[in-house]
């Protein structure tokens, strides 16, 4: 089941699909900070409340992995910084609510492409920029796109890029030290500013991607 | 914790696929430096220099580019938020909008920067109409932001798909991140700028460019804190100067009430201003609910009248609440004061930095250096480029005959180019120009203005290369322009900032200064420096003291430092005390402010008596009279302490209430007259001196319903002036009233037989006014030096001359004022309806014709409906 940015790529994710292997999951907006909010919150909330009811496997103490209608719950947000906070705001909710899950190995994240290297009608599509730089030295001159979102893909490409389970990469979310996870959490996501400003001013330096 | 550099595990799946394996530690750690970065870096938080978040920055960039200018037709905000989305801002539409309603919500910007026509929100909290129907264009302002940005003076980057170039920065020729402010949530972090007063920013920058080693008190002489769109009054300075000083201060920020007496004599608490970024409506209803859920009571209606002429929320009071107990309440639960957080933080090369108040304007000052010089490097590129292009018109002039043979000799333009460039050592550039060199210029008028050109370029280019080679010049270009900006845009200072007593180096920046205190009948007090005082009372218009309610009058007057200690009595026998600064300061005209915003006073309880207490307190003790005739004397050192609430000074019976307080020295004469004509003298300590809860002794005995009418202390330099409610006045030697023992029956003082009821007794200097005020009003000014001085019980002169029914109901003793009889403006014979502000020196002798003559009274005048009578002895 892929869980996906209804604002950037619900439709062509559906259209993009193999409906017999894949379901999707839109998702509207940023959702609930978990880590902020209390129980009674969460549970009712409308961004949330559909995701436990697609797993169907209850959430916090009631989850049960073995219900769980789906063994790959694919997180597919855009490949910007709004993304990458889609992703820290579910991950911390599967952490919180339904660790089983994660530990079970059942957690993925979509890869999607950063480019697509056009030259003449053919297309090539980078997922990072040491393969971009790669392409074009192999391609010479040739228009590049860079890709903000999965909006910008047609079902097609989305599937030949993102979703094909033979062309698609994907990460398998681990869960190595679950004491380390919590505490990384806590830093993130909790309602402490002074250790999240303190851990912004000692990794800013790895920053990756900047938003613009 | 640390990035691990570890590659992740990948195998391939069966299908074909690509899976890589990452912990959730690290995908999170990557997620949340990316996405916490970004919108610190690039969402935000302003620029420093230029004060904008980039959302800002696209949008008045955008508007730049759509030629959107002050005098062009609105355009609909939508074309505008569609072409930043298209063309710089690849996030929500919804950002954009909201950032741009922003920007032109003269209740969110001190100094708006777009100017918006349709519903752009109010401040209710009613959110803007779609961007379908409201329209929009720069206002003059924001082209202040956007001047220059066309001569290289910043940095360009390309936007999201390569397309366009967008400015990194704006020129922002006048300190916006200062003026307007600024709000932000980052992650870990957050920005709350306030808005300041352009003038004063802009001499805080002038102060800082002349004076490099300026101090924080230096720079905090101009910029005297945050100036907010909504006004408001901040409460204090130490969280200002925190602010300034270290980059992060509170300040309390109140909204303006007024406490005002309606005609049934119930209070009324008027806001006019609330607080910056607070919600009308929200505010009511919250204070709605405080008043249900009573955790404040006294409240009885709350009503908006707010219209296109500003805000008026009106909250009515019970008939037993005590004003200023719910209006303190309401500032301690409601958000009728707020406790605003500054946090001056800006990116600084791209990075969060919390500065003072000084590094924003450096590093503004720094920015502005830098687009000049880049300006003026671009102006002096471009002079440089046509000079030469001249030298090679003018030289083609003088060789026109050769030029012209070549240029016949030649195939093509492009030979032709080369053979000149050969024969002339002209570069393309020049040999272009040449060859498109049209006829016309061959005339002797235009040979004249190339070499005028030429000239004038010439001296520029020396301009622009001593404005390159000297900071000073850079500085005064700047300068110079800012001064500009202060001329065009500057405006009044819409917060006002209030000193708060007990703030502990608060007082050393009150100018301490003398000042004539006032206080009305009507419970209406303001303070004017003396030096002003009397400045306005030789400026010729003469007599105007004060600007009271119809039928108002002066009631206590007297003059003391800004930093007096102030203490209160009150009807009810309260003390209160304050610090003179703490009481507003009004201009000669202004009405003051009613006391019941100032101490918290019940209904019905009235000021009777001020003491200025002296900077060291010796033996000096507060003597107190009732109507009844009770005195209590008690130490001046008991009330050292006396809480904001007021403290007791005095158990009174129930239809007693005290009515005089005087400061006395432990052995001074004091006399107790009362209405039907007695009086008592003796010295205090026959009174003994008691504690403060005490209950006070009998100063005279009172006979048939008697009543106090006055109480003084006599000094050797002062005299007794009795006076009549039927308006005969008199002054004694203080040898005429014998000494004797407290709680006699007294001497007869007055024969109220005959004359008329005592109104007051008073004592007075021979170099002081009497104010008489009548029961119709009326008020009158004499000075005590016009008044005969006889033996009691003698009846005295007219000192007022009264309507039928009308009488004598209050007197007062004031300084004299020496000019007073020069400048008199002409009388307009209206009697009583006159302005009562222009009778406060008026004699008034019932309706007066026009001229001098009024001002004199005249003595004894006779009178049909007054018994005329000798002076006689008792």
């Amino acid at each position: 089941m892929f869980i996906v940015e209804g604002d950037s790529a619900g439709g062509s994710a559906k259209g993009g699909r193999n409906p017999a292997i894949q379901a999707i999951l839109p998702l509207w907006g940023k959702m609930l900070n978990v880590e902020k909010a209390r129980l009674d919150k969460v549970i009712g909330n409308d961004k949330l409340m559909p995701v436990v009811m697609a797993l169907g496997a209850g959430v916090g103490e009631d989850f049960d992995v073995t219900k769980l209608r789906y063994h790959k719950i694919v997180i597919m947000a855009d490949a910007d910084v709004d993304g990458a906070h889609i992703r820290m705001l579910l991950l911390t909710f599967f952490f919180r609510y339904m660790r089983p899950m994660i530990e079970e190995g059942y957690v993925y994240l979509a890869a999607p492409p950063l480019y697509r290297l056009t030259k003449g009608k053919k297309h090539f599509y980078a997922y990072s920029d040491e393969q971009r730089d790669e392409l074009m030295e192999e391609l010479g001159s040739c228009d590049i796109q860079r890709y903000k979102g999965l909006g910008e893909m047609d079902p097609v490409q989305l599937w030949e890029t993102t979703m094909d389970p033979a062309a698609r990469i994907m990460y398998r979310v681990t869960l190595e030290d679950a004491q380390q996870a919590d505490e990384i959490v806590t830093i993130l996501m909790g309602d402490k500013v002074e250790p999240r400003r303190e851990f912004i001013e000692k990794n800013a330096k790895f920053v990756q991607n900047l938003d613009i | 914790m640390e990035f691990e550099n570890n590659t992740p595990r990948e195998e391939t799946t069966a299908a074909g696929g690509l899976l890589k394996y990452i912990d959730i530690v690290s995908e999170m750690k990557k997620a949340g430096i990316d996405y916490s970065m970004s919108v610190i870096t690039s969402r935000a938080l302003p620029d420093v220099r230029d004060g904008l978040k980039p959302v800002h920055r696209r949008i008045l960039y955008t508007m730049y580019e759509n030629s959107l200018s002050p005098d062009k037709a609105y355009r609909k905000c939508a074309d505008t938020v569609g072409s930043v989305l298209g063309r710089y801002h690849p996030h929500g539409d919804a950002s954009v909008y909201d950032a741009m309603v922003r920007l032109a919500q003269d209740f969110s910007m001190r100094y708006p920067l777009v100017d918006g026509h349709g519903n752009f929100g109010s401040i209710d909290g009613d959110p803007p109409a779609a961007y379908r129907y409201t329209e929009s264009r720069m206002g003059k302002l924001t082209l202040e932001m956007l001047t220059d940005i066309d001569k290289e003076t910043v940095d360009f980057m390309p936007n999201y798909d390569d397309r366009l170039k967008e400015p990194t920065v704006l020129p922002s020729k006048f300190p916006n991140i200062l003026v307007n402010g600024s709000t932000g949530i980052a992650v870990g972090m957050a920005t709350n700028i306030p808005p300041h007063n352009m003038g004063e920013v802009l001499d805080g920058i002038f102060c800082v460019m002349d004076n490099p080693d300026a101090t924080l008190e230096d720079l905090m002489e101009h910029v005297k804190g945050p100036d907010f769109p909504t006004g408001g009054t901040i409460m204090g300075r130490a969280g200002i100067r925190a602010a300034y000083g270290t980059g992060r201060g509170k300040i309390t920020l109140r909204s303006k009430c007024e406490i005002v007496e309606k005609k049934n004599g119930r209070f009324q608490i008027k806001v006019t201003e609330i607080p910056y970024q607070i919600r009308k409506m929200k505010l009511i209803e919250d204070i709605a609910d405080l008043v249900k859920e009573k955790r404040i009571e006294g409240i009885s209606d709350i009503n908006d009248y707010s219209d296109r002429n500003g805000m008026n929320i009106c909250i009515d009071l019970k008939r037993e609440a005590n004003p200023q107990l719910v209006l303190n309440q309401l500032y301690s639960y409601s958000q009728l004061q707020i406790t605003y957080g500054i946090i001056l933080l800006a990116l600084v090369n791209g990075e969060p930095k919390i500065l003072t108040l000084r590094q924003i304007i450096d590093h503004y000052i720094d920015h502005q250096c830098d687009v000049i010089i880049r300006r003026t490097q671009f102006y002096l590129k471009k002079a440089e480029e046509r000079v030469h292009i001249l030298r090679a018109l003018l030289k083609a002039i003088e060789n026109i005959d050769e030029i012209i043979e070549i240029i016949k000799a030649s195939e093509s333009i492009p030979v032709a180019k080369e053979n000149l460039m050969e024969r002339f050592g002209f570069d393309d550039i020049q040999a272009t120009h040449i060859v498109q060199m049209r006829l016309g210029q061959l005339t002797g008028l235009e040979r004249d203005k190339l070499e005028n050109e030429m000239k004038d370029l010439l001296a520029k280019i020396d301009e622009y290369h001593e404005i390159l080679g000297s900071h000073e010049k850079v500085l005064s270009v700047i300068r110079g322009e800012l001064e500009e900006i202060r001329r065009k845009y500057d405006d009044e200072r819409r917060t006002e900032i209030v000193n708060v007593s007990g703030e502990v180096d608060d007082e050393s920046l009150i100018p301490e200064e003398e000042c004539v205190y006032t206080l009305t009948a009507l419970g209406y007090i303001k303070r004017q420096p003396l030096e002003n005082y009397r400045q306005q009372r030789r400026g010729g218009k003469g007599v105007k003291g004060m600007t009271q309610r119809e039928e108002d009058a002066t009631d206590i007057m007297f003059s003391a430092s800004s930093h007096a200690r102030l203490m209160f009595f009150t009807t009810k026998g309260k003390a209160y005390k304050l610090k003179g600064y703490e009481i507003p300061e009004g201009s000669r005209q202004s009405k003051g402010m009613n006391i019941v915003n100032i101490l918290p006073i019940e209904s019905g309880e009235k000021v009777s008596a001020i003491i200025t207490v002296p900077d060291e307190v010796r033996d000096e003790y507060v003597c107190m009279v009732t109507r009844n005739g009770v005195i209590k004397r008690i130490r001046l050192d008991s009330f050292a302490h006396i809480r904001k609430t007021g403290i007791i000074a005095l158990s009174l019976d129930e239809d007693d209430s005290l009515a005089w307080v005087h400061l006395t020295g432990g052995n001074d004469n004091i006399l107790v007259g009362t209405v039907n004509g007695m009086s008592i003298t003796f010295n205090e300590r026959d009174a003994r001196s008691v504690g403060r809860t005490a209950r006070g002794v009998r100063a005279i005995s009172l006979k048939n319903g008697d009543k106090v009418a006055g109480f003084c202390v006599l000094t050797d330099d002062t005299k007794v002036f009795t006076v009549s409610e039927t308006g005969y006045g008199r002054l004694s030697e203080n040898g005429d009233y014998r000494i004797q023992s407290r709680a006699g029956s007294g001497l007869k003082n007055y024969r109220t037989d005959v004359y008329g009821k005592v109104a007051a007794v008073l004592s007075v200097h021979e170099d002081e006014d009497i104010i008489l005020i009548s029961s119709d009003g009326i008020i009158i000014r004499i000075p005590a030096s016009q008044i005969s001085v006889v033996h009691r019980p003698a009846k005295g002169v007219r000192v007022m001359r009264l309507a039928e029914g009308e009488r004598v109901t209050n007197i007062t003793a004031v300084p004299a004022d020496e000019e007073e009889e020069t400048e008199l403006p002409p009388d307009d014979g209206t009697g009583n309806e006159t302005d009562v502000t222009e009778e406060e020196e008026i004699i008034e002798d019932g309706p007066v014709d026009d001229g001098p003559d009024g001002d004199v009274p005249e003595e004894d005048e006779p009178e049909d409906d007054a018994p005329e009578e000798d002076e006689t002895e008792e």
